[in-house]
């Protein structure tokens, strides 16, 4: 997550109230939390009912191309934090530089995501063919949905920091915290669906 | 006296507060209230989702939904037990179902007051104008259908059943895109309207509509239209997103100066107790 102790003095003159950005956007994280909890739950439960059939079928998943995905965000979340604190110190070209790395790494992401489902489908496994596979679709796909708006807030950082009559540091960490929302649902759903046997 | 056009540069001034009775007070507020339509589309609203909430769930008992995966006597029989309820209850459905119009003429109102285009309200105010048609009405006149001739052929009451409840729970995205818009609005708004908090809780609700698309391909599970993941999470959802854009409308009244420009905040108690404004005569 975003290193907050490079803040300017004048942020850190009210430490106990200040959250990167909006604190709006923090409440997105709380509902978003919040609904895929329910989301995970949901699975959890069908897994106790039908437990030889998910691990049959999580077999199926390639652990190697989970762990790619989620080394592909963690490094889209890196590089974002970087954005910020460049932004911070006022330093707008290394920042513009860690957006678009971040824009780099996300769509990385989404390529090889899409690949997988390709391979799962050759394989026989679709959003109809089990309980598992459907769960599988369902959230990894509702989760792409989030990285496709997540470039849209990107394309706000980069917007942002493009022109000196802009460069809302307030939006550039907001977006941020969007951003390394995606990727913290994204660690999850990886646990889940890739690795608790 | 008629409603004060909005962009006025002068403030609202009121005359003849009133005082006695709570029936003069509500007279008064009848006849002279400046801000009476708006608070009339606000009570349409309240009173348009409880009545929304007993007609659906206890009446015609339609909500929670029955099971996809029903077999043709058991869809007959569900009929057989509720019949009278579906009559009666969908009946209501449609001598209120205008009541739709005051309550998107508010929300529409919303956007206009805000700093955006015009263009978001009058979009919302389509989507959701036609919104009614495949989210409330499709669906009581197939089910009505149904009732109506209890011996009609069984295979005919099972489609009737299937269309009507894929038309109601299948088309939500036509609700995504009016959740869609009304989110860009609040972001892009500074006029200060809605908190941006608000923007992103309409997003996640935008978020659930498209889960309920597999509703069109499954028969059970968490995904089928009373699935867990496609009915019961999103009913939870828009319950709390319809209880927090009741409240924020009504905030949205109380503060409209019916001027441009930035919303003001709502005065502090203590200060309204005080006040010659408009709501403290309200």
């Amino acid at each position: 997550m975003t290193n907050l102790a490079g803040s300017r003095p004048q942020l850190e003159e009210k430490p106990t109230k200040f959250v990167p950005g909006q604190p709006d956007m923090w409440m997105f994280v709380l509902f978003e939390s919040l609904l895929f909890t329910g989301y995970f739950s949901v699975y959890l439960v069908s897994r106790t009912q039908n437990e030889e059939l998910y691990l049959r079928s999580q077999a199926a998943l390639d652990l190697r191309i989970g762990v790619f995905n989620t080394i592909a965000l963690l490094l889209s979340s890196w590089a974002i934090a970087r954005c910020v604190k460049a932004s911070r110190e006022g330093a707008y070209r290394p920042a513009l530089i860690n957006a678009s790395l971040t824009i780099l790494f996300g769509v990385v992401f989404l390529v090889s995501k899409v690949l997988e489902w390709v391979k799962e489908i050759h394989m026989g496994n679709t959003f109809t063919s089990n309980e598992f596979f459907q769960h599988y679709f369902f959230l990894t796909s509702i989760h792409c949905i989030h990285v496709l708006i997540g470039f849209i807030v990107l394309g706000v950082v980069v917007y942002q920091l493009w022109s000196p009559v802009r460069r809302s540091q307030q939006l550039v960490e907001t977006c941020a915290t969007y951003w390394h929302t995606v990727d913290f649902l994204w660690v999850l759903i990886f646990a889940l669906l890739y690795v608790v046997r | 006296m008629s409603l004060p056009k909005m962009k006025t540069t002068e403030p609202l001034t009121m005359s003849d507060p009133p005082t006695g009775s709570w029936v003069s007070r509500l007279v008064w507020n009848f006849r002279h209230h400046p801000k009476r339509e708006l608070w009339f589309a606000w009570w349409v609203m309240v009173i348009f989702y409880q009545l929304y909430g007993v007609l659906f769930f206890f009446v015609t008992r339609v909500q929670p939904p029955p099971s996809p995966a029903w077999d043709t006597p058991t869809v007959v029989r569900w009929f057989d037990d509720h019949d009278f309820g579906i009559l009666a209850g969908f009946g209501v459905v449609f001598l209120v179902a205008g009541m739709c119009a005051p309550m998107n003429a508010l929300l529409a109102y919303s956007m206009r007051r805000m700093s955006v285009s015009r263009l978001f309200a009058y979009s919302y105010l389509i989507i959701y104008s036609l919104a009614a048609v495949p989210g409330m009405l499709v669906m009581a006149i197939a089910m009505i259908v149904a009732a109506l001739r209890p011996h009609r052929d069984p295979e005919l009451i099972h489609w009737l059943y299937d269309f009507a409840f894929l038309s109601f729970s299948g088309t939500m995205g036509v609700f995504m895109i009016g959740s869609l818009v009304w989110m860009v609005a609040i972001l892009l708004d500074k006029n200060r309207v809605f908190p941006k908090w608000f923007g992103y809780l309409s997003l996640c609700n935008a978020l659930t509509e498209v889960v309920v698309a597999p509703a069109w391909i499954f028969h059970r599970g968490a995904f089928a239209w009373n699935g867990a993941i496609a009915w019961w999470i999103n009913m939870v959802v828009f319950v709390l997103y319809t209880g927090v854009f009741i409240v924020l409308l009504r905030k949205m009244i109380q503060r409209e100066d019916f001027r441009a420009g930035p919303l003001p905040a709502l005065p502090d108690k203590g200060e309204a107790a005080h006040s010659d404004s408009v709501e403290a005569v309200r």
